[in-house]
């Protein structure tokens, strides 16, 4: 995984933009607890195969909490959630900072783990596969647009065409490396185990840290918290 | 270099981050300009030779804007920028103003000095080109690994991080300057890159949808 501190550091600065009158301590904290929560999946690799990168980091499970939470908060006569938080200005500033933790969750955890490695199984359960967001967007003077991302290729002989929007395997195949599984199940070796906590891997990846960091102090250099 | 829209990029983010009251269009139409202006270097490259990813990437630009902004905000009996912007406006327009220059730096300088193609950060003052690269893990087998950091480096510089060789030695090709030398080659093959890699992808989608929720709410809250 890009280390939990740079997914941290992406989101402090998303949540910045997006919180408004609501950024405080309080807020941030919530907002924390979302980001390290995904990990969780770690620990049920053991219990079930690939559980990483699946069980924590699928795109269904928060696309379906924000369909309950705007059927609730927007189309119900009576909220639920807003009954069960209290007053209403309590209940506005929970509702907006729990969209804000949809958004940061989709894009500063799921969306950095998506370009990694094998990716993240982004629909399980509704389908068990892991796809891996990996290419470039690039115009030039030769060949016009072109982008990588996703390729479409079409089979000559039998017209039919073929998505590829880089898929890597399953449940079943993929094993993503991570501090309680450090290395795949399946692999046997004699070397000891070596638990690695990356803090950042990477030159952008600790420039995604620095933009958290830097957020924060210029927020507080200028009065907000 | 790193592509100009993920500089574009982190600057709307950190206009959505910072502006606080100040935002609407015209204050992040003008941080946005901010985190792009240093890419105008390749330009100045056809001319001067190296000039790309030195000449508006080192931190003197940035370093004079903040002492004169500084200067003129709060030593001056009376300040230039505020009288400009009307005594209504006087702080807006120094919040945007600082937002701006921490735009330049962070998000204009920042991308091209933490990937790939380095920024000659000290130049024309002392001429080498740096990129911020390596990793720091902590690991069970070998304790903690740092290695973005480190004394001794081989190559022209100062800084204890990755140096890449100086303007003379070092080229950073762009789709301006295709192969980095002076002299405007109208035939030469070339290629705008928008997005590099996954990880930037990400960024640039963060940033259009924060925008869009933040301009939706700005409208909402005019018309209301």
């Amino acid at each position: 995984m890009p280390s939990t501190v740079v997914h941290a550091g992406f989101a402090l600065l998303l949540a910045a933009g997006l919180l408004g009158r609501y950024y405080d301590r309080r807020a941030l904290a919530a907002l924390f607890v979302v980001v390290v929560l995904p990990e969780v999946d770690s620990f049920l690799g053991p219990l079930m195969s690939g559980a990483h990168r699946t069980v924590g980091h699928t795109l269904a499970f928060p696309a379906l909490a924000a369909g309950l939470l705007y059927y609730d908060t927007r189309i119900r006569d009576r909220s639920l959630v807003r009954s069960r938080l209290g007053g209403p200005e309590r209940a506005g500033r929970w509702i907006a900072v729990a969209w804000v933790a949809l958004f940061v969750h989709a894009f500063a955890h799921v969306g950095l783990d998506w370009t990694h490695l094998d990716g993240v199984n982004v629909v399980w359960p509704l389908r068990d596969q892991f796809v891996r967001l990996d290419g470039e967007i690039v115009f030039s003077t030769a060949e016009g647009f072109a982008q990588t991302f996703v390729e479409i290729r079409t089979d000559p002989e039998t017209g039919r065409r073929a998505v590829d929007a880089g898929a890597t395997g399953t449940t079943e195949t993929v094993h993503v490396n991570n501090p309680v599984e450090p290395r795949d199940p399946d692999e046997i070796t004699e070397e000891p185990v070596d638990r690695r906590f990356p803090v950042a891997n990477a030159g952008w990846r600790l420039y995604l840290i620095g933009l958290g960091l830097f957020t924060l102090a210029a927020r507080r250099l200028q009065g907000d918290v | 270099m790193a592509p100009t829209l993920v500089s574009a990029a982190v600057g709307a983010l950190l206009a959505a981050a910072l502006l606080g009251r100040a935002f609407d269009r015209r204050a992040v139409a003008v941080v946005v300009a901010a985190a792009v202006a240093p890419d105008l270097d390749a330009v100045a490259s056809l001319v001067v030779p190296g000039a790309t990813n030195a000449l508006f990437h080192a931190l003197w630009i940035p370093l004079a804007a903040g002492l004169l902004l500084r200067w003129d905000t709060a030593h001056r009996g009376r300040s230039w920028l505020r009288e400009r912007a009307g005594e209504v406006a006087g702080d807006r327009a120094v919040r945007v103003a600082w937002v701006a220059i921490a735009s330049f730096v962070v998000a204009g300088i920042g991308p091209d000095l933490f990937w790939r193609a380095g920024v000659n950060l000290l130049y024309p003052v002392h001429d080498a080109y740096y990129l911020v690269s390596g990793r720091l893990v902590f690991s069970t087998q070998e304790g903690i690994v740092q290695t973005f950091v480190t004394l001794g480096r081989e190559g022209p510089g100062v800084l204890p991080i990755e140096r890449l060789g100086t303007s003379a030695t070092y080229t950073v090709q762009t789709w301006v300057n295709p192969d980095g030398r002076p002299g405007f080659s109208p035939d030469a093959e070339r290629e705008l890159s928008l997005v590099r890699t996954g990880w930037q992808l990400v960024v640039v989608a963060s940033a259009a949808v924060t925008l869009a929720v933040r301009f939706r709410r700005t409208d909402a809250g005019v018309t209301r």
